[in-house]
């Protein structure tokens, strides 16, 4: 197991090398002198030189890169230049939000996805089953940030039960908070909820065919103490697994709903920046939003290898 | 197995229930009053010295002050200086008596040296700082006086001491460091800065030991009184939600509406718009200096083609929001004036398509800039080019995030024209599009002698009639459209007390009512 | 975005021998619903290349007059806030956004076979070409597209770009580890015995072989294409505003969502309908494709 978890660390480690190089060349593709982006127009000749040596972007490429992955290690990101702070610093207050929406938004994909899977397993080939399967479908298909706007107009304009946006006033307690995360945690929750109902449900078939359900069924117990019992407790994994990954998929899908709900979370960091030019935090973001993906999703195959010692290999 | 599965299940149940239990962030006190305001975006900056974005005034005019200020009629009236400046006879020389019972917000009291060194920082990075600079021999003190003088008279000068835009304000020397833009935000004005969280809100505060002058209230002169405790400007970027918000009571006064809102806001209980006139124009500004649009006989061509009525319907929907109007001042002000007004809102395609045939037109694409942060200009930018490629124009519409035009205009050969609008000025010469340095250029020998007429007019009477000819030249040169006249829409609490309307927002002697 | 990376898909097998189109057809004809979106899929691309002849109105012609009329006979789907037809917008937008997700696939299926055939093929340079794809997949979709196109500047190339290079991944995974298999079966080996060079026995006998999963897979991109292009023009960073994608429209439909919510309901139903269709015939052609799955779909 150790042995395992040691190589699939350390091929994070090359993955991340080349995820750093990539926005490396991402960041020095944008258009025009990074140095005269910064300081805006009224900047003279000699600011932006010296902005440039401070930058370091007089010097070599391969040495520019050297630099650069010796930031990342001490993680040091850089500043804001519209926001005038660093960028680690920008993205850790709004760190709150975006974990809150996520945990909330996962909640309501497990909360849709798992019961349904099971139920459509159970009834497979029925009507349930194929009306739970058409709709997984449907729920995949709808752009989140058109169930936002549609939640905003019929739910919080139209009837006035929740906030229309933002993320309340300084005092607001987090409860209040919670509240204007509704909405937002729904639109973000329905289109993934799909993707947990699809793997509940065909883990659900694989482990009902075993044979150890079929003894249970044979046993006479009752059809709901099966599932449940038998076979819930071993889908249970494959199902874990995959709300790893969409957790993961949903810090990038926070990007859009954040932006539809006006919440100042970390995905409306991103849009804003790159609306903005402010490269430092498009860059940074990258590399953070990156980074946890591959560790959610390292975290899963460790996971997955220490309840199935068959994956590793 | 079965036990790793339960426990991390029950660990992820844990620790959500952490998050959703945690106690509420301690925020120890709750103001008394409070207002909240939504604007249409984040400010860039807090100080109002380097910019001139209408953004940032609205909410540091309450941090910051200037030495002059306008009245409800918008006459100067003095604010941080004691009077209006005393001129010496051949216009050279002001003389500014000076407050001496102001205080800055960190509790120190505000004196001469403090004045001379705001005003030198205004000279070297406002805008409007620099083209007064221009004329400017000296600044120096004497007592509590600070005395300018000139190189030659400038009857703008004291206007430009009075804009809340790339203002003039005062801040101790101590805080100056060359840093632009300021740090720390030290003014003397009737809030004090208290936080600004990014994309969240700035928050001020009631400064206690604010002096407001005897003179009573008018405009954005006389007494200003805080009596609400605190006021927090909130960007809420999305003009829809701003007005469902401020429906929902998120906030008391939402800036910028569409027009087609109006009905939603007085429909709505406890809110009342607000509407206010004069509010600005759109321009559409050509570049004089290089590229296709540099020839006279296109722009003139230009001018003919587009519909103003059709660009300002499509900007702001009911023609109660906006006027078509060729004057670039409107009616009812000063200096309106419609008999030098000629070739404003013609749209006649035919002629426009025959004026670009006669003019040697082969078709170079016309680069025009514009932006979506503000909607009016963007779907005023789509109606013209709809009606100059009917004109025979080939039409290469860049949609630019504001930021990327406005870095974009400094550079001649980037683009023909580029729409943006202007805030009414009491002053003509603090309109941008007279400065010939300004992006479009407007710069050539009979329009710098109709401009050096009229800033070296000293005499109120005599500078209408050169501003006349000012606009006279304006139409015949055709360096930019003026598109009309549109008004401002604005929403409030109907529990705001004593709100005056006025272009950039302001919120002292305002109340609260319970 | 939310893209289920579809669990099937992920891991397609190899086919058995050859799969001749006819048993393919015949395996979907037995799924109703997926023969219905098949229809669907078809019409709306008869819609796209046929726009410019059935649109009942200039889609960019203004009549600033008739702003923001609610549906009628005249206008069945209304008037924006320009005057401008919906219904002829959201057709052109059909041609706009299906060809934005039909570019992407043949960015990211030629891109994909090439990466996935050099890595399946010559075992050397498969380490690069896995961590390569490794690190592409390790940014979110969305955020690669985000960045790519912060880098790009909008426009409608730009957009294929960025989501081609985004999605080719997948493809070079799927075409990677059928070469694997392929490559090990008996009349590859035989063929190699014969003396037929490499680009011979690529071209010949591999990528027959692989495209049945590589036309699962580019249905898939194609559907997800389409919602990522929505999203990143909804947010400002994809195709510029002025070209009516229907994520534009909804955008520009925000401000109006009190006072005209069919602006965005119309185009976001095109949407809705064209990722759905295309998501069901994927299902149904892997379905068709692989009968080994048919236990847990059906």
């Amino acid at each position: 197991m150790l042995v395992y978890a040691l190589r699939r660390l350390v091929g994070m480690m090359v993955v991340m090398t080349v995820v750093a190089a990539v926005v490396f060349v991402i960041a020095r593709v944008i258009p025009g002198d990074p140095a005269a982006v910064m300081l805006g127009t009224a900047a003279t000749a000699e600011d932006i030189a010296a902005l440039r040596v401070r930058l370091g972007l007089d010097q070599p490429l391969i040495a520019q890169f050297v630099i650069y992955l010796k930031q990342i290690v001490t993680l040091d990101l850089g500043d804001s230049i519209f926001l005038g702070r660093p960028v680690l610093q920008a993205m850790a207050e709004r760190t709150e939000l975006t974990a809150s929406l996520t945990v909330m938004a996962v909640g309501i994909a497990v909360a849709i996805g798992l019961p349904i899977g099971i139920v459509s397993a159970a009834m497979r080939g029925r009507a349930v089953d194929r009306v739970a399967v058409t709709a997984a479908m449907l729920a995949a298909s709808v752009p989140s940030f058109w169930i936002g706007l549609m939640l905003i107009k019929y739910l919080a304009v139209d009837f006035g039960f929740f906030p229309v946006s933002g993320y309340g006033p300084p005092e607001a307690t987090y409860l209040e908070r919670v509240r204007h995360l509704v909405l937002p945690a729904i639109a973000l929750g329905i289109p993934n909820s799909a993707l947990i109902l699809r793997f509940t449900r065909t883990s659900m078939l694989d482990v009902l065919g075993d044979d150890y359900v079929r003894t249970a069924r044979a046993k006479g117990l009752p059809p709901l103490t099966v599932v449940l019992k038998h076979a819930l407790r071993n889908a249970m994994i494959p199902i874990l697994t995959v709300i790893g990954l969409t957790t993961a998929v949903m810090i990038a899908g926070a990007i859009v709903t954040e932006t539809v709900f006006g919440l100042p979370g970390i995905g409306n960091l991103i849009v804003s920046a790159v609306l903005r030019r402010d490269y430092p935090v498009i860059q940074g973001a990258l590399l953070v939003v990156s980074g946890i993906y591959v560790l959610i999703n390292l975290a899963v195959d460790l996971l997955y290898a220490v309840v199935d010692p068959r994956v590793r290999y | 197995m079965k036990s790793l599965t339960y426990s991390f299940a029950a660990t992820a149940l844990a620790a959500s229930l952490t998050i959703v239990g945690r106690p509420a962030d301690a925020v120890a006190q709750v103001p008394a009053s409070v207002v909240t305001v939504a604007t249409i975006g984040e400010p860039p900056t807090l100080d109002p010295v380097g910019v001139t974005s209408d953004l940032v005034s609205i909410i540091s005019q309450h941090v910051f002050e200037t030495l002059y200020t306008f009245d409800a009629q918008w006459a100067l009236t003095p604010l941080v200086a004691a009077a209006l400046p005393t001129v010496s006879a051949d216009g050279k020389t002001y003389t500014i008596p000076l407050r001496t019972d102001v205080v800055f917000h960190d509790g120190t009291k505000m004196t001469t040296d403090d004045v001379v060194a705001s005003l030198e920082r205004w000279t070297r990075l406002s805008p409007r700082g620099k083209s007064a600079a221009a004329f400017i021999e000296k600044i120096s003190g004497d007592g509590a006086k600070v005395v300018i003088a000139l190189k030659q008279p400038y009857a703008p000068l004291s206007a430009l001491l009075a804009m809340n835009n790339g203002a003039a304000v005062v801040v101790p020397k101590s805080i100056i460091d060359g840093v632009n833009p300021l740090k720390s935000f030290i003014g003397t004005g009737p809030y004090k800065f208290l936080e600004h969280k990014p994309d969240q809100y700035v928050r001020l505060v009631r400064f206690d030991r604010y002096v407001p002058l005897a003179a009573a209230a008018s405009g954005y002169g006389g007494a200003r009184v805080a009596k609400i405790d605190e006021l927090r400007f909130v960007p809420v970027p999305n003009a829809a939600t701003r007005a469902e918000g401020i429906v929902a009571g998120q906030f008391q006064f939402a800036d910028s509406l569409p027009a087609e809102m109006k009905p939603r806001i007085d429909g709505a209980a406890g809110l009342k718009s607000v509407v206010v006139k004069p509010f600005g124009f759109p321009l559409m500004i050509m570049n004089n200096k290089t590229g296709v649009l540099a020839d006279q006989k296109l722009r003139k061509a230009v001018a003919t083609a587009v519909s103003p009525e059709e660009m300002l319907t499509a900007g702001f929907g009911d023609p109660a929001f906006f006027a078509v109007e060729g004057s670039i001042y409107a009616p009812g002000t000063v200096y309106y004036d419609k008999a030098s007004v000629s070739g404003y809102a013609v749209a006649d395609t035919a002629k426009a398509a025959a004026a670009v045939k006669a003019a040697g037109y082969k078709g170079e694409p016309i680069r025009i800039m514009t932006s979506m942060q503000y909607d009016f200009l963007y779907k005023m930018s789509l109606v013209a080019q709809a009606e100059l490629e009917a004109a025979g124009f080939k039409v290469d519409l860049q949609v630019l995030d504001w930021a990327t035009l406005v870095q974009r205009r400094a550079d001649d050969k980037a683009w023909d024209a580029f729409f943006t609008y202007h805030t009414f000025v009491p002053e003509p010469s603090l309109i941008t599009i007279t400065n010939p340095s300004y992006p479009g250029w407007w710069d050539n020998p009979a329009k710098n002698a109709a401009f050096a007429a009229f800033n070296g007019e000293m005499d109120p009477k005599a500078r209408v009639a050169k501003w006349a000819e000012m606009q006279k030249q304006f139409y015949a040169d055709v360096p930019t459209i003026k598109v009309g006249e549109f008004y401002n829409l604005a929403a409030r609490s109907a529990k705001l007390v004593n709100y005056q309307p006025m272009p950039w927002p302001f919120f002292w002697n305002v109340e609260l009512a319970k | 975005m939310s893209q289920p990376t579809t669990p099937a898909a992920a891991a397609p097998r190899a086919p058995r021998g050859r799969s001749p189109a006819a048993l393919v057809i015949r395996q979907l004809l037995r799924r109703p619903l997926a023969v219905v979106m098949l229809g669907v899929v078809v019409a709306m691309l008869a819609i796209a290349v046929t726009a410019p002849l059935i649109v009942p109105y200039d889609p960019m012609k203004m009549a600033i007059l008739q702003r923001l009329k609610p549906p009628t006979g005249l206008h069945p789907f209304g008037t924006d806030e320009f005057g401008r037809d919906v219904l002829s917008r959201v057709i052109l937008g059909a041609r706009l956004s299906l060809l934005v997700g039909g570019l992407v696939v043949v960015v990211a299926t030629v891109l994909g076979t090439l990466l996935g055939l050099v890595g399946g093929w010559f075992r050397r340079l498969d380490g690069v070409v896995m961590r390569f794809t490794d690190a592409l997949m390790a940014f979110p979709d969305i955020l690669l597209a985000i960045a790519f196109m912060a880098a790009l500047g909008p426009s409608l190339f730009n957009v294929v770009l960025a989501l081609g290079i985004v999605y080719t991944p997948r493809v070079a995974r799927v075409v990677r580890a059928a070469t694997l298999v392929v490559r090990e079966m008996p009349y590859v080996e035989a063929a190699r015995a014969l003396g037929a060079g490499s680009p011979r026995i690529v071209f010949g006998h591999i990528l027959p072989n692989l495209m049945s999963p590589v036309i699962v897979q580019a249905t898939f991109i194609f559907a997800y294409a389409i919602l990522t292009e929505a999203a990143l023009s909804f947010i400002g960073v994809g195709v510029p505003p002025t070209t009516p994608t229907w994520g534009n429209m909804i955008a520009g439909a925000q401000q109006y969502f009190r006072q005209a919510d069919w602006l965005m309901l119309f185009p976001g139903l095109a949407i809705v309908v064209t990722v759905l269709a295309l998501q069901i015939v994927g299902d149904g052609l892997r379905d068709a494709l692989d009968p080994r799955l048919q236990k847990v779909t059906r």
